[in-house]
């Protein structure tokens, strides 16, 4: 089911939330709305949900505009943030909920309440209260409610922001496999870049109610197309009055015949990654990204001198 | 810090005990020593149990009137704010911080026969100052706060998610209000009830107000004790007491069932 919208714009009083935004959001694709906040992704999630309504433009579903069509009619599956269990009703109770407005038969709402529960793996946990589930469960059972009416598209408003980060990975993963089996359409809101990267194949920077970029992750990473997108997009430092990755930088001995000459000042190790801090003796600080492998090579420690320079490899 | 746990927890005991525990208990016991016939007898006495049965037809009009309207309140508080709501809140307080004697002198002045509204009704053949009407008022005018107090808390820490993914679902809006907003705010709704119960049984001040006092008509039970504790009929004044102390625990055992069933439900996931 694909999306189009065209021209859309929303404002709260005198805050314009959006300027007239336009986006394709093709068929079965997994989209992210990535920005940060304030940038009117979740009003934009909201607006296609018909949780709000646009004080102009148009929003096509599939070719059908539904721009005056209310939410119950959208057939959309929304699952916000908090998940918003009926906390006073069970894990069953809770998926069977949208069946039982579309007068479902009692035998077919039960085996398609069983086969939500076993898709989400909360079979287990069928009569169980939400207060009785871990943030995780919490999530899968709302996504399975979501599913319950056989949406057309599905619309995620930051689903993994109220996870342990030990979990989200997990549940990143999931969603994305869940996606792909599927094939629906989905767009998950997100302020956190890495998450977009890794889950959705298209994405979508918004800045200040408008759009910066759409494109594919690594298109967007390796091509950004504005000064905005590249420093949201990942991490940057500044060596030689430039703005650069730090990973396209490198450390060589101070022996060498190229690079400019600094002393680090801290190592930072986490695990695969190891940042190094250099002072270039004009005050500015730089820092590097190498790789586990490529510190322990170097034996860096503060107040070493090494020299400094651009990867080889790297294009930048 | 075991001891010192102790001695604190031996102060609040003394503490209560000194001002509710012991007291209350000689209430029942002096209630209780002329036996259980004799409690019978004056609770079937005909101006006591004519002041139950008011006491009872006075709550059952009057509770239904202020959960309604509690629950109606705070939803208008929490989901459609406006400068009118924010008066509504503040008015729905002044019971709260005024004397029950003013609240009744007030409604007296309003609804007495020669009273701003009272002349009009009268002319209807309506009389609210000294009869059932005016005890409604009264009762009702004090427990005002005590449902849309407990409600409103809870309807801002849940938002309005779960009815928005109703929506999402399909439902329309009166299925949304009866299967989720209801359901969801239906223990907080019911601590609210219970409160306003007990306030309405209790209340003593504005009734006296309003109702005249009038012995075998418009004499509530607190109204009926108290006036046999003045004529010397002590027995049947305690017997009295006995029972309105024994329906407010009651409703305390409920409240506090209501309470524990609350947070169990309420409480988040980890």
């Amino acid at each position: 089911m694909s999306i189009t919208i065209e021209k859309v714009s929303k404002s709260f009083g005198r805050d314009e939330v959006l300027r007239s935004l336009s986006l394709d959001v093709p068929s079965g694709s997994f989209t992210a709305l990535l920005g940060p906040s304030g940038s009117g992704k979740s009003t934009l999630l909201r607006l296609i949900g018909g949780l709000t309504k646009v004080d102009a433009g148009r929003i096509w579903l599939n070719g059908v505009d539904v721009t005056d069509v209310p939410v119950r009619e959208r057939q959309i599956g929304f699952c916000f943030q908090n998940y918003a269990p009926f906390r006073h009703l069970t894990v069953e109770k809770n998926i069977a909920y949208g069946l039982k407005v579309q007068r479902r038969g009692r035998r077919e709402i039960a085996s398609k309440v069983e086969e939500l529960l076993a898709l989400v793996q909360l079979s287990d946990f069928a009569t169980r209260y939400p207060h009785q589930l871990s943030g995780g469960q919490a999530q899968r059972m709302a996504l399975a409610r979501a599913l319950a009416i056989e949406p057309r598209v599905l619309l995620l408003d930051e689903p993994f922001a109220a996870l342990d980060a030990q979990v989200r990975g997990e549940v990143r993963t999931w969603v994305r496999n869940l996606q792909h089996d599927l094939g629906i359409t989905t767009i998950l809101v997100t302020h956190d870049q890495q998450e977009a990267m890794e889950v959705a194949d298209k994405l979508v920077l918004l800045n200040k109610g408008a759009i910066e970029q759409v494109g594919a992750p690594s298109q967007m990473y390796d091509e950004p197309a504005t000064d905005f997108v590249r420093s949201f997009l990942g991490p940057l430092t500044t060596f030689d009055g430039v703005s650069i990755r730090p990973h396209e930088l490198e450390l060589v001995p101070e022996s060498a015949s190229s690079g400019q000459v600094v002393t680090i000042t801290d190592v930072v190790r986490l695990g695969f990654e190891v940042r190094v801090v250099v002072d270039d003796g004009t005050g500015g600080s730089t820092w590097i990204q190498l790789t586990h492998d490529e510190a322990l090579l170097g034996n860096y420690a503060p107040g070493q001198r090494v020299r400094l320079r651009i990867r080889r490899e790297s294009h930048a | 810090m075991k001891r010192r746990s102790l001695a604190l927890r031996l102060i609040a005991l003394f503490y209560v005990g000194v001002l509710v525990g012991a007291p209350l208990v000689l209430v029942f016991q002096r209630a209780f020593s002329p036996g259980f016939d004799s409690v019978w007898h004056s609770l079937t006495a005909s101006d006591t149990a004519s002041a139950i049965r008011l006491t009872l037809v006075v709550a059952a009009i009057t509770l239904p009137l202020n959960v309604i309207f509690g629950v109606g309140a705070s939803l208008l508080i929490v989901r459609h704010p406006s400068k009118f709501t924010r008066l509504l809140d503040t008015l729905i307080d002044v019971p709260l911080a005024i004397s029950p004697i003013i609240i009744g002198l007030a409604l007296e002045l309003a609804y007495a026969s020669n009273g701003v509204f009272g002349r009009a009704l009268a002319h209807l053949g309506w009389q609210i100052i000294f009869s059932w009407p005016g005890i409604v008022l009264a009762s009702a005018a004090v427990s005002l706060p005590l449902v849309s107090r407990e409600m409103v808390p809870l309807l801002r820490e849940i938002g309005d998610s779960q009815e928005q993914t109703a929506a999402t679902l399909g439902a329309k809006p009166t299925r949304i209000f009866f299967t989720i907003t209801l359901r969801s705010v239906a223990w907080a709704a019911a601590y609210g009830a219970t409160l306003t119960l007990a306030r309405i049984i209790g209340e003593y001040g504005a009734v006296l107000i309003v109702s005249g006092n009038i012995t075998n008509k418009t004499q509530t039970l607190t109204l009926d004790i108290a006036s046999n504790f003045e004529n010397f009929a002590t027995k049947q004044g305690f017997a009295g007491a006995a029972l309105l102390a024994m329906i407010s625990i009651g409703v305390l055992i409920v409240l506090s069932l209501a309470k524990q069933r609350e947070r169990k439900n309420y409480e988040y996931h980890d």
